[in-house]
Order: structure tokens, then C-alpha cells, then sequence
């Protein structure tokens, strides 16, 4: 045993000493910043809680992050559907289309929805020719370019998850049905959606997640209004310099991922 | 499914299904796409499609001296952390498969946590930590806080890698009287390159396209070219963006075939 936890070091010793000493002490330190000043107090965390301003970040975050997952959750299901009926030669081919987004900048991705939702944009020139006259329909710097831009950026995360899901389900299932009689709702409603619950929990918790922490694309496509947790980090950062009031969001942030990742494991491990 | 084709209902779902699979594939693609034909139009307006063709924007690119700092800073840092994160995960992914020892599961916890906490959050941390060392604004820190960042999908990767190898080669390798450093040079390394080589490629996209670590811990002399193109979407949209856009999406798609093609790979595996 203890020849192997030398061994052990000896090949994770430099992985470990790189992530506690730039992952593990940093965010320490962010804990320590949120409570001393220079003393122990907690009186950045209740100036916040008091703080109009970041009463209605937290609000925004919760709201964006759900909003963002149930549509991309609403996107991803027919293209997880779709690829799991694929035979798998001609669903590797339909996976590049999910993984070139995938892998594509989300500064690309937000820069080109400026183009397409903005004022002069895409839709907007497109929909005033079919008219006739000018139209400019607000599709950006408010809630409805930062859910687009959003959505957009998880349905890949959420047709992975799916995918693996519904190719896990026993063909043999859906044959049995048929030949039974069901008719394909019948089916779909029965046996492929109750199957792939574990699927839609674990894209489900995971877009949820990754949405709270979302920093570039409130700030690109959003308003002022759509101001989410992370975009206040950045400004008591630099804006204000208030580090204290900034590391207790970023605290109050961590808090809410870790929670609702634990949460999100218990019920996948229940619902398995 | 012969069955399934005749019936007309289910076909229509069935066409119903893929049809709305196929919107979902646009609304994915086309903000990556878009960015290609409007970087090939006018310098002086955006405009889809572009009245004129020409290469101008690229000519504005490369002739920028801010534009081709940024690049050349990108490639750095994104070279550097990519070398690190291989030396750093390489061995701990061998040990994570290989080796079993008490507290490895927490280690292994550790190692992963940085795909689970908001980058926003580390970001602060960082921030806050490196100024106490003045890192903050230096290129070695953003490279340090990088490969923390990329190491979690390099070590997947690469561990994926090392449980294909069959542990019998390495146990004959020992039993002749190979040394450590004999068996890692001729027996592990070279049937672990393909891994290692994709593990490489995604550390370096990941280094190249993050925005949110760079954008707390750069300087005006550091700045990478997401930092550049973040501030130039937020402030002033040039189309020179489009360019910059176009090439990310180049490097993206490079990358997500070699994505696939290390999956074609593992199913034909899989598959034997």
C-alpha cells in the first residue's frame, strides 16, 4: 500500500500541487476576501442581501438559467431523437453538425447573433422587405437575444446526455409495442420519453448549472436589465472595486452550483 | 422498421421529427457559418449577403498591429498551456487508471473540480491571488490559470487513452528488465500519442477561444485575442470581427474533426 501511494505522488504529485495552489488557494482566498475587512464580518454579505441591485441579478440568474435550459432542453430532444434513429455511419456525420457549435467560439457565436437579431440585422432587413416597409423588431440587448444566444450555446450539452439516454433504450421495446398495435404517440409517450428521464435530468442540471455561471453572453447580447451574477463579479471588480462585495457574490454563486449539482446527483442516482 | 415505414402515421411523425431535427441543425450551424461570408464582404458596413466580394477585411486584419499582437499573444499562451497541461496529465491520467491508493477518489475530485466551479468565480480568485504576487497582467499567470482550466478535459481524454492499453505489455516490459524510464519512453508513450495528440488539440482550442479567465487577468500588453475581440463586440462592432471569427471557426472545425475522428476510432473498438 504505501509503495503504491508514493507511486501515486509520484504521478499525480505535480497535477495536485498545480491545482491547489491555482485553483484550491485562489478561490480560499476569494472566501477569506468575502469575510475579513480586515476583521471578520459578514457585512458584505448583508449589504448584498439588502442591495436592490443584487436582488434582481440573482433573480435574473435564476430566471435566464432556467428559461435557457428548458429551451434548449425543447431544441435538443428532437435532434437526440433524430441522431438515435440514425444508423451509426450516417450519425457520425449528423454529430459534426452538433460538434462544430459545440467547439465554436461563443464569441463567434455572439458576435454573429449581433448580426443576425440586430437592429439593422439579419431578421429585421429580411422581415421589412417581405413587408414592404421598416420593421425593427428589439430582439437584442434584452432578455429575448440573451436567451437565444443562450439556448444556442447549450443544445449541444443537452443532446449528448439525451443521445446516450435513447440509445440505452432496449429496442426490443419499442418493436414489442408495435407489434401490439400502439401507434407511434402511443409509443413515444409509454416507452421512449419515461426511458429517457435520467437523459433529460442530467441535461437538465447540467445547462442549469452551466447557465449560472454565464458571463459573456449577458454582457454582449443582453441589456442592462439582464445583468446575471457573473457580470456583477465583474463589475464590483472593475468597475467599483468593491472586492469584497465581489467575492462574496462570486461565494454566493459557488454556493448555488454546488448545491443544485449535489441535488442533481442525488436525484439522477433515485431516479436510476 | 420495415413495419414502422409502411404505416403512414408513424411516417409522418417520422418526417415531423426529422423536420424539426433539421431547423434545430440550422439554428446551430448558422451563427458559425454566417461569419464566413460577411468576412469575405466590405470593410465599411456589415451586410449579408455582402454587395461586394473581397478579401479586405483580412488585409485590415493581418496589416493591424493591435489585432496581430493579440494573435501572437494567443498562439503563445495557448501553446504554452497546452506543453504544460500534456507534461502535468499525462501522468496523472496514467495514475488515475492505473494506480489505486487511499484518498485517490478526492485527488480525482480535485483534479475535476475546475470543470464544475463557474470560471467567473476562479477568475476573482485569481484576480485577487495573483495580485498578491504581481502575476496579475503577466502572460506566465494567465498560462498557470489556463492549464488548470484545460487539464480536467486533458486528462479524460488521455485516461480514455490508457484503458485501452493493455496492461500485460507493461508487466512484460518490467519482467525483462525495463526500467521506468525505458517502459515510458518505448511502451507507453508511443501507444498513448493518438490520445495524447487529440487531449493537445482540444488544450490548445480551449486555451485559444477562453474568454473569461483572460479577460480578468490580462493587461493592455497581454491581451489575447478574445480579450480583443470581447471588448471590440462590446464597444464598437467592427467588422474586422468577422475575419477573426472566420479563422476561430477554421480552428474550430479542424478540431471537431479530430473530435470525430477519435470517436470513429472508439466505436469501431467498441465494436470488435
Amino acid at each position: 500500500m504505501r509503495r503504491t501511494y508514493t507511486e501515486g505522488m509520484l504521478y499525480m504529485g505535480p497535477a495536485v500541487l498545480l491545482s491547489l495552489a491555482i485553483l484550491a488557494l485562489p478561490l480560499g482566498y476569494v472566501l477569506y476576501t468575502s469575510l475579513f475587512d480586515p476583521h471578520f464580518t459578514l457585512q458584505a454579505y448583508t449589504d448584498l442581501l439588502s442591495s436592490k441591485l443584487f436582488e434582481r441579478s440573482l433573480l435574473t440568474t435564476i430566471e435566464v438559467s432556467v428559461t435557457a435550459a428548458v429551451v434548449s432542453l425543447l431544441l435538443g430532444y428532437p435532434v437526440a431523437l433524430h441522431l438515435a434513429r440514425q444508423p451509426p455511419r450516417k450519425r457520425a456525420l449528423y454529430m459534426i453538425l452538433v460538434l462544430l457549435p459545440f467547439w465554436t467560439s461563443v464569441l463567434v457565436k455572439s458576435y454573429a447573433f449581433t448580426v443576425i437579431l440586430g437592429r439593422d440585422g439579419l431578421i429585421n432587413s429580411m422581415l421589412s422587405m417581405i413587408v414592404g416597409q421598416k420593421i425593427v423588431l428589439p430582439m437584442i440587448f434584452n432578455r429575448f437575444g440573451v436567451i437565444v444566444g443562450m439556448t444556442n450555446y447549450l443544445v449541444p450539452f443537452v443532446v449528448m446526455p439525451l443521445l446516450a439516454g435513447l440509445l440505452a433504450i432496449d429496442p426490443a421495446l419499442r418493436r414489442a409495442a408495435e407489434i401490439m398495435g400502439a401507434k407511434p404517440a402511443r409509443i413515444f409517450f409509454s416507452i421512449t420519453l419515461p426511458l429517457s428521464v435520467p437523459g433529460i435530468v442530467a441535461a437538465f442540471s447540467t445547462t442549469t448549472v452551466m447557465s449560472l455561471g454565464f458571463f459573456v453572453i449577458p454582457a454582449l447580447l443582453g441589456g442592462p436589465h439582464d445583468m446575471m451574477m457573473a457580470n456583477l463579479v465583474d463589475f464590483f471588480t472593475r468597475q467599483t472595486l468593491d472586492w469584497h462585495a465581489a467575492s462574496a457574490i462570486g461565494m454566493i454563486l459557488l454556493v448555488i452550483v454546488v448545491v443544485i449539482s449535489f441535488a442533481a446527483t442525488r436525484v439522477r442516482r433515485i431516479a436510476a | 422498421m420495415r413495419r414502422s415505414n409502411t404505416d403512414p402515421l408513424a411516417r409522418r411523425y417520422r418526417f415531423a421529427g426529422t423536420g424539426a431535427a433539421l431547423l434545430v441543425y440550422a439554428f446551430l450551424l448558422l451563427p458559425s457559418l454566417l461569419v464566413i461570408p460577411i468576412s469575405f464582404g466590405s470593410a465599411d458596413q456589415i451586410q449579408f449577403p455582402p454587395p461586394v466580394w473581397s478579401t479586405r477585411l483580412y488585409a485590415e486584419l493581418f496589416g493591424s498591429p493591435s489585432w496581430m499582437q493579440a494573435l501572437r499573444q494567443s498562439v503563445i499562451v495557448a501553446v504554452a498551456t497546452t506543453l504544460l497541461s500534456l507534461l502535468v496529465s499525462v501522468p496523472a491520467a496514467y495514475g488515475m487508471v492505473r494506480l489505486t491508493f487511499p484518498g485517490k477518489q478526492a485527488i480525482i475530485a480535485l483534479l475535476m473540480a475546475p470543470v464544475a466551479i463557474p470560471v467567473i468565480v476562479t477568475a476573482l480568485g485569481l484576480y485577487l491571488y495573483f495580485s498578491l504576487f504581481g502575476l496579475t497582467g503577466s502572460t506566465f499567470g494567465l498560462v498557470l490559470a489556463h492549464t488548470v482550466y484545460v487539464s480536467p478535459f486533458v486528462m479524460i481524454t488521455i485516461a480514455a487513452g490508457v484503458r485501452k492499453l493493455d496492461p500485460t505489455l507493461e508487466f512484460a516490459a518490467t519482467m525483462m528488465g525495463a526500467s521506468r524510464r525505458t517502459l515510458l519512453r518505448r511502451v507507453l508513450l508511443p501507444q498513448l500519442a493518438p490520445s495524447m495528440f487529440a487531449g493537445g488539440m482540444f488544450a490548445l482550442l480551449l486555451s485559444f477561444d477562453e474568454v473569461v479567465l483572460a479577460w480578468f487577468l490580462t493587461g493592455p500588453n497581454t491581451a489575447t485575442l478574445p480579450v480583443k475581440m470581447y471588448s471590440s463586440i462590446q464597444w464598437e462592432i467592427s467588422p474586422v470581427i468577422a475575419a477573426v471569427s472566420t479563422l476561430l471557426t477554421a480552428l474550430s472545425l479542424i478540431v471537431c474533426c479530430i473530435a470525430a475522428a477519435c470517436q470513429r476510432t472508439e466505436g469501431i473498438e467498441a465494436r470488435r
